[in-house]
């Protein structure tokens, strides 16, 4: 009698029920890239100085107004788990290079669909994901051919701000000119002596009302609350203001043990308060002597506490973002203390002026510094997006001079770079002997269809501005792109870094890179299992709490 | 089988809504006309009034439009950046909010043509940017500059503009008792010019003209106990105490436990409980204290205290009105009454308490730092009553931006007929597509004077025809004249605003338009169902609005 042997149960009764098995090239493969396809899609209509803005509402209804490809990403919740890799990669390119999110999306979108006819052809993932790694090392090798110059002292405003202004240009183009300056003055003046640069030294305070014009940068923190005592400003006439800052609340302190205060003569009880108020004047009374002149609490400030601090004529503020009080902390030289006792000379902070001032109809306490380690960008615009959209414009502005800092060489921007090393990769290809020849051809087309977008939104036509360009770089010309005028606001092809247009060296090395990576991850998975989703409460969305 | 093998690409969130392109533009500002279309009657003086109903039955009537959009809880997401540019114009200028929002409308009303006939939208935001800049520099360069050094003449500027101001609001029949009355009140304030030391209370009753400015502060009669009928009324340069003491008989903590062998020494503690009271009293009668305001609630053992000792006192003040007192009388607010000293008490020239329609209202005038000013409001219905003090608010923030920037322009439609005029003839001499934006840009400017006629019954066609005939034989400041049906100078017929407004209203507008035409795709991710949207969850600070940053 044969053996009786067991069939083997199919994949779907190996797994619990609900879980999907997708496998083999149309069904994963092809399907994956269909999917990334759609995803860079959607955001290639941002790209450029003059992409479209996208209205993004989240799932707790809030509303973004924007072409910043990362917040856009961020907040669609992508659900593909392909797609999702694509949105890592571009996450990962704002952490690195603080910009060109959309460039590494858009890169990693085209390299698929190139790679689609290729594997149609008959090409296996495996051939095509070596030979887009080729074209990767060959493309960061000509990429350094393609440098246009670099920023000898990142401190000289004349060299920096081009650089921050294309950054910022890409963002919100008609108000770059404003910003750039803005932000590059914000950055060289806490650029510390020989330091690092620390993005969290530039501030953004927003208020609602007037607009973009106005603006303007302020050496300091700004808080948007109003001081808690009488004394709304210090103006010290010479010297500087002592800041004594408490992580705490200003009051007397509550037990965490449960306690309760136990009185045995009727003396006890008459002077418990007496008791208690003589303490609190000696400590806020101390503090005074100590010099100090404002004092910002972590926590709630006690009435008791006010009616000494004005009695003493101590400005007083409260600040709820622990956050802000550490970087007040810094700004001023204090140490935020964790309970009420009176600063050591060493432990007080100290600032320039402390001035209350009315912005719009709200009041904002501003800590001024003369030469300061923080400073603070106050924005001024008309709607709340638009606002939140400039935020965003400030912060890759930031990251950009972040990236300056640490490599301060740039190639040309507009498009220029992506075409040329497009050419040379074309080129390159006809010159490979394997199956990798096709890749980097398709490497190559994937770089020209990033130009052709630029174009389209640009409001030319595609095709034929890039064979414009390539047209010019046969004949030899270098660094020709698309530059959009801001006057007319009529773009051409034209020599770009001659107008000025430069993008980071740091920035396009990255976004080359990750979007290779991640094209080529997406390439080499052929087989998608995923189980029954889990029932219960949601798990915290991706994105999480912003608080800075 | 085949529906498990090729199932649907799911790229985002099942529930996802998303649409893009050009006709997600247009659908946009057509939701915005939408708006525009419930706000556009209200402009001007003969503007008509909106009743609104809110989710818990509350009627409010009101021709503010920012008060309009508020309530209307706008969802759509493109017509929410209108009710943002309205609430901007209210916390820069506080006026013109009506106007903002009809003119954000019609410049996208009239960009939408150009937009079906396939202009990119870039191009029209480039043409508004561009006609906004040329606006703002005619609006500068044509602006007159009144002299501040002469006290007369800057009066007289802030009634105008006040009158303006007030010419569109429910109360323009008696706009020139208003606008005094709101130049007085912001002139009494101090340079910063806060607004919150001018208090406007209502009391139910009596005409309009009744309002009366108190310069000084003025609040309803609090919760009183038993023993203030006994206590004066009336006192001159009393000296007055502000504290947040409850005066009256209370636990000294609220953990505290007091633990007693004996009967005596329980009857001291007893005591000792009234003596805690008595001395706070004490200290106070000592320094000569005649007017007791406090924060918290005075007992009835205190009430009596003071009733015999020819002392008034007044509990549960709002915080408001304490602060403002204190501005008004000096002194501080005491949470302690060890370290009284004179210096920390208030003062004013005559306290009484007075009779005003149903109310007693305590009154404090002539105080030694009058830096604050109460207006008593009177009239007949609530909403009335609430509307006025809306237009009043607008007024007073009109004359506040007045006196911190001096230059105006005339009102009525004569200085939008004048951009109008401005723009069309810039355009002339602009050859790219430029041309035709800015001018359509033009035509937009010419809705307000079309729509104060359309309110007011006028023949908008006729009267715009003049004003553009007037506005190209060069005279600027020909507008409409709501009580004839015609032109007139406005500048002579003293209908002035401050240019800061029209200014901040230009800037608002088109900046709305342009993030409005730079939208080409929206999309709506499905509310999270786990917990309610906003109310029950722990939002993220701020949500754009509050977060001190």
């Amino acid at each position: 009698m044969a053996l009786h042997v067991p069939r083997a149960p199919g994949f779907y009764s190996m797994m619990k029920e609900g879980a999907r098995h997708y496998a083999g090239m149309d069904e994963a493969v092809f399907r994956n890239i269909e999917a990334c396809c759609q995803m860079s899609g959607m955001t290639s209509t941002c790209y450029g100085p003059v992409g479209m803005n996208k209205i993004v509402i989240n799932h707790i209804g809030k509303h973004f107004i924007t072409k910043d490809a990362a917040t856009v990403l961020q907040e669609l919740e992508v659900a593909h788990p392909a797609a999702k890799m694509l949105v890592l990669s571009s996450k990962q390119q704002e952490q690195e290079a603080g910009d060109g999110t959309n460039l590494c999306l858009m890169l990693a979108g085209f390299l698929l669909k190139e790679a689609e006819s290729v594997l149609r052809m008959g090409l296996s993932p495996t051939e095509v994901v070596a030979g887009y790694e080729k074209a990767l090392e060959m493309a960061q090798k000509m990429l350094e051919d393609q440098i246009v110059g670099q920023v000898s002292d990142v401190r000289d405003i004349a060299q920096v701000e081009p650089l921050i202004r294309c950054a910022v240009m890409s963002k919100q183009f008609g108000l770059h000119e404003r910003l750039a300056r803005l932000i590059s003055e914000a950055c060289i003046s806490v650029l510390p002596q020989g330091g690092h640069f620390d993005v969290d030294r530039v501030r953004v305070c927003k208020v609602l009302g007037g607009s973009v014009d106005g603006s303007r940068l302020i050496g300091g923190m700004v808080f948007r609350r109003a001081a808690e005592g009488d004394v709304t400003q210090v103006i010290p006439e010479s010297g500087r203001v002592k800041v004594a800052v408490f992580a705490c609340p200003v009051d007397f302190l509550q037990t965490e043990t449960k306690g309760t205060v136990l009185m045995e003569t009727a003396a006890e009880l008459a002077n418990f308060s007496v008791e208690e108020e003589r303490i609190m004047e000696a400590q806020v009374r101390s503090l005074a002597e100590a010099g100090a002149r404002v004092v910002v609490s972590g926590g709630k400030v006690g009435e008791l506490a006010l009616h000494y601090l004005n009695h003493y004529n101590i400005l007083a503020l409260r600040v709820s973002s622990k956050f802000d009080l550490r970087r007040l902390a810094t700004a001023t030289g204090a140490i935020a203390l964790p309970r009420l006792t009176t600063p050591t000379a060493e432990e007080m902070g100290s600032c320039s002026r402390v001035v209350t001032q009315e912005v719009g109809d709200t009041n904002v306490v501003v800590f001024e510094e003369d030469n300061c380690k923080i400073s603070t960008v106050l924005l001024r615009a008309s709607t709340e997006n638009l606002l939140d959209d400039l935020e965003r414009a400030v912060d890759d502005g930031v990251n950009a001079y972040k990236a300056l800092t640490r490599n301060p060489r740039f190639v040309s921007g507009g498009g220029a770079t992506e075409a040329a090393l497009a050419v040379k990769l074309a080129a390159a290809a006809e010159a490979e002997p394997g199956l990798e020849q096709y890749a980097i051809s398709r490497f190559a087309n994937a770089l020209d269809a990033v130009v052709k977008t630029l174009a389209t939104n640009c409001c030319l036509n595609g095709a034929e501005t890039l064979s414009k360009i390539h047209a010019e770089l046969a004949a030899g010309r270098k660094h020709i792109g698309i530059f959009c005028d801001p006057d007319s606001g009529e773009s051409a092809v034209a020599n770009v870094s001659e107008r000025g247009l430069s993008d980071l060296l740091l920035v396009k090395q990255w976004a080359l890179r990750l979007a290779c990576r991640s094209a080529c991850t997406v390439l080499s998975v052929d087989e998608i299992i995923m189980s029954r989703p889990a029932g219960g409460p949601k798990p915290r969305g991706p994105g999480g709490d912003d608080d800075d | 089988m085949t529906q498990q093998i090729q199932p649907r690409i799911i790229l985002l969130k099942e529930g996802t809504d998303s649409s893009q392109g050009l006709p997600q533009i247009i659908s946009n500002i057509n939701a915005c006309q939408a708006i525009a279309e419930a706000v556009r009657t209200t402009l001007g003086p003969r503007g008509m009034d909106k009743l609104i109903i809110d989710d818990r039955k509350k009627a409010t009537i009101s021709n503010d439009g920012a008060t309009i959009l508020k309530l209307l809880n706008v969802v759509h997401p493109a017509a929410r950046i209108l009710v943002d540019i309205a609430k901007s114009q209210d916390a820069q200028v506080g006026d013109g909010t009506t106007s903002v929002v009809i003119l954000a409308c019609e410049f996208l009303r009239q960009m939408k043509p150009f937009l079906e006939e396939g202009v990119h939208p870039r191009v029209v935001i480039h043409a508004l940017r561009r006609g906004t800049q040329l606006a703002l520099d005619r609006l500068d360069e044509i602006a007159v500059k009144i002299a501040k050094d002469d006290p007369a003449q800057v009066r007289s500027l802030l009634e105008k503009c006040a009158t303006t101001a007030l010419n569109s609001k429910l109360v323009a029949h008696q706009k020139e008792f208003f606008s005094k009355l709101v130049v007085d009140a912001v002139m009494l304030l101090d340079e910063l010019l806060p607004l919150d030391m001018i208090g406007i209370k209502k009391v139910a009753g009596g005409a309009l003209e009744d309002t009366r400015l108190v310069s000084g502060v003025a609040f309803k009669k609090t919760f009183s106990y038993a023993g203030f009928e006994m206590q004066p009324k009336k006192y001159a340069n009393p000296k007055i105490a502000l504290l947040n003491i409850e005066l009256e008989l209370r636990a000294e903590r609220e953990n505290a436990e007091v633990r007693v062998k004996s009967v005596e020494e329980y009857q001291k503690v007893v005591d000792t409980e009234w003596n805690i009271l008595y001395d706070k009293l004490v200290t106070l009668h000592k320094a000569g204290v005649k007017i007791v305001l406090s924060k918290l609630p005075i007992g009835d053992v205190a009430t009596q205290w003071c009733a015999d000792r020819d002392m008034f006192c007044a509990g549960r003040v709002p915080e408001e009105d304490l602060r403002r007192t204190q501005k008004a009388c000096g002194g501080r607010i005491h949470t302690t009454v060890v370290g009284l000293t004179d210096a920390t008490l208030g003062t004013c020239e005559l306290f009484e308490e007075v009779q005003i329609g149903a109310d007693r209202y305590n009154l404090f005038t002539g105080c030694p730092r009058a830096r604050t000013c109460t207006i008593v409001l009177r009239g007949g219905a609530e909403q009335f009553m609430e509307e006025t003090e809306r237009s009043l608010h607008d007024a007073i923030m009109i004359v506040r931006r007045a006196r911190k920037n001096d230059s105006v322009v005339a009102g009525g439609g004569a200085i939008d007929m004048e951009l109008s005029y401005h723009l069309r003839q810039h355009s002339r001499n602009v050859t790219s597509k430029q041309q035709l934006l800015i001018g359509a840009m033009a035509k937009a400017f010419e809705l307000i004077p079309r729509q104060l006629c359309d309110n007011a019954g006028f023949d908008a066609t006729f009267v715009l025809n003049k004003l553009r005939n007037r506005h190209a034989n060069g005279d600027l400041w020909a507008g409409v004249d709501i009580q004839r049906e015609d032109v007139a100078d406005n500048f002579t017929a003293c209908v002035w605003e401050p240019a800061l407004v029209k200014a901040n209203a230009i800037v608002a507008a088109s900046e709305a338009a342009c993030s409005m035409l730079s939208v080409d795709e929206t999309v709506k991710n499905p509310a999270s169902s786990s917990t309610l949207p906003n109310e029950n969850k722990p939002v993220k600070p701020g949500r754009g609005m509050g977060r001190p940053c």
